[in-house]
């Protein structure tokens, strides 16, 4: 589990030491746009906080990242909201039961993921940001689109689907090797999960030799994915205070208004 | 896509019905499928917003009115496309007449008036093809509206388009709704070739339209369940010789093994 105190990281946080006890940075408000057409009625000027993405396979470190994230933000005074995929009051249920059972063909798991993310994008994100608060999404429109894109689905489609999300003001993607990845997992497990294995997928009748090829087919996507959308690929086999370290400082970055992309 | 199945080169054929709420095209269709059935051809019915797996969140969404336009989009077309890879698809593949109660244009209809925008809903809805005949059941606003209301007085809030804010009364909100949806279906009856019923018409009279478009525009003969001309998707004698031979020609080890004891 991820500790969700390390003061270590604060302290080490240039000038904020002392400022800590204090002074509020106030952030800069920045514009925030959409993907595509966004949602009907939303503003993307209204939107005064901040949407800050970490991506990652499982192991990747995401979660305990996004735990320091928040205790560092929460530290400085800022508001903080987390979302993640599969998190839905609407559809998570179902989408649950559905993936147990693996009766959805592509298009149909694409578009069940979408709804979960559009509702808690208008009844979570998108309100929070116009409250100004900080954002934090465990895994945003990136991992559903590598996810599909693995799947042979179309991409112009994917992004027509996914015009409704706002542009983050950071995507910090902590890059795993596949092979690092089997062995944190296991660390914690001692299993390899269906759907992160790609077993759908019929690559291979070996769950071993089905989780490395798809988890080197998604970087390979998240790779593509990047020189599209420009986010910031974090390498994930350093220490937990190195990776922190880099993020903070990043987030610090896109609080004054310096966006990383 | 924007083909048509028969234009895709599959052996079976898509009929939609749309229209209004109240306008009679599900009594149509019904007696359409009946007709059909009497004659013995192969013939599959499928209703909008049917799918077992995603029912349970679309009415949680609309009991508990949790859903936004974007969300409302989303959840149907999980539903359509639920309904389009696991039976609409494949049983047009195997050459079966399938009979659609309301298809995309009803999404094109409702979700544009509820303010996403058109490309957006129809960029979602491009992976299926479009139908081989689709009749738009077109009765006077005042009509459609009497059939409703006399029937079940206690309108449900997303059928009234309540979540549109048109009137706080949900008989008003239901006409200017019901209104609009008509509005954009008389716009896409060229562009989609919708034949046009009136269903201002007695019920027999539609249905004699109805059948005698569907007779002239479906080779009916090639659908039959048993015998008939010359069935597109029959397995012919070749085929069956085919599989035949090969059982002769390899068989099952474990017939080998027998053979050797």
């Amino acid at each position: 589990m991820a500790k969700r105190t390390h003061r270590g990281t604060l302290a080490r946080r240039p000038g904020s030491a002392s400022s800590l006890k204090s002074r509020v940075v106030l952030p800069r408000i920045t514009q925030h746009r959409f993907f595509g057409h966004g949602v009907p009625g939303v503003d993307g000027a209204k939107l005064r906080g901040k949407l800050i993405v970490v991506e990652g396979a499982d192991g990747s470190g995401r979660s305990t990242q996004i735990a320091r994230l928040v205790d560092w933000l929460e530290a400085n005074g800022h508001a903080t909201v987390q979302v993640g995929l599969k998190r839905s009051t609407l559809v998570s249920p179902e989408l649950e039961q559905a993936q147990e059972g693996n009766i959805l063909s592509r298009t149909t798991l694409s578009l069940f993921y979408a709804t979960d993310f559009a509702d808690q994008l208008e009844n979570i994100i998108l309100p929070a940001m116009k409250a100004g608060f900080m954002v934090l999404a465990d895994r945003y429109i990136y991992t559903l689109m590598a996810r599909d894109l693995v799947r042979g689905m179309d991409e112009p489609w994917l992004k027509n689907l996914y015009g409704i999300a706002p542009v983050p003001d950071a995507v910090f993607y902590l890059q795993v090797a596949p092979e690092e990845l089997v062995q944190r997992t296991f660390s914690k497990n001692a299993a390899l999960d269906y759907w992160e294995s790609g077993m759908d997928l019929g690559l291979s009748r070996d769950m071993f030799d089905s989780f490395l090829e798809y988890q080197s087919r998604m970087a390979h996507q998240f790779r593509r994915l990047q020189k599209i959308y420009g986010f910031t690929i974090v390498d994930g086999h350093r220490s937990v205070e190195e990776i922190s370290q880099e993020l903070t400082e990043k987030v610090d970055a896109v609080l004054v208004g310096k966006n990383s992309h | 896509m924007l083909k048509t199945f028969a234009e895709l080169n599959f052996p079976g054929r898509l009929i939609a019905v749309e229209g209004l709420d109240g306008s009679g095209k599900s009594t149509q269709i019904y007696l359409l499928k009946r007709w059909l059935e009497n004659q013995g051809l192969k013939v599959y019915f499928s209703e909008w917003n049917s799918s077992e797996l995603v029912k349970s969140a679309t009415s949680k969404g609309k009991k508990r009115e949790l859903l936004t336009p974007t969300t409302f989009s989303l959840i149907h077309a999980t539903d359509f496309a639920d309904r389009y890879e696991r039976h609409l698809l494949p049983l047009v593949r195997a050459g079966y007449l399938v009979l659609c109660d309301r298809y995309i244009f009803t999404a094109f209809a409702r979700d544009t008036v509820r303010g996403c925008p058109p490309d957006w809903v129809r960029g979602i809805y491009n992976f299926a093809a479009l139908p081989d005949l689709t009749f738009f059941f077109k009765a006077d606003l005042e009509v459609s509206l009497n059939r409703i209301l006399d029937g079940r007085p206690q309108l449900k809030y997303f059928e009234a388009g309540m979540d549109l804010r048109l009137s706080t009364d949900p008989y008003e909100s239901f006409r200017i709704f019901q209104g609009r949806i008509l509005e954009l279906y008389l716009a896409m009856t060229r562009e989609f070739n919708f034949q046009v019923i009136d269903a201002n018409l007695g019920v027999e009279a539609q249905q004699a339209v109805v059948r005698q478009l569907v007779t002239n525009r479906i080779d009916l003969e090639s659908f039959r369940l048993n015998g008939g001309g010359a069935l597109p998707m029959r397995t012919s004698n070749q085929l069956k010789n085919k599989w035949r031979k090969e059982l002769i020609a390899e068989p099952l080890l474990e017939d080998q093994e027998a053979h050797h004891h």
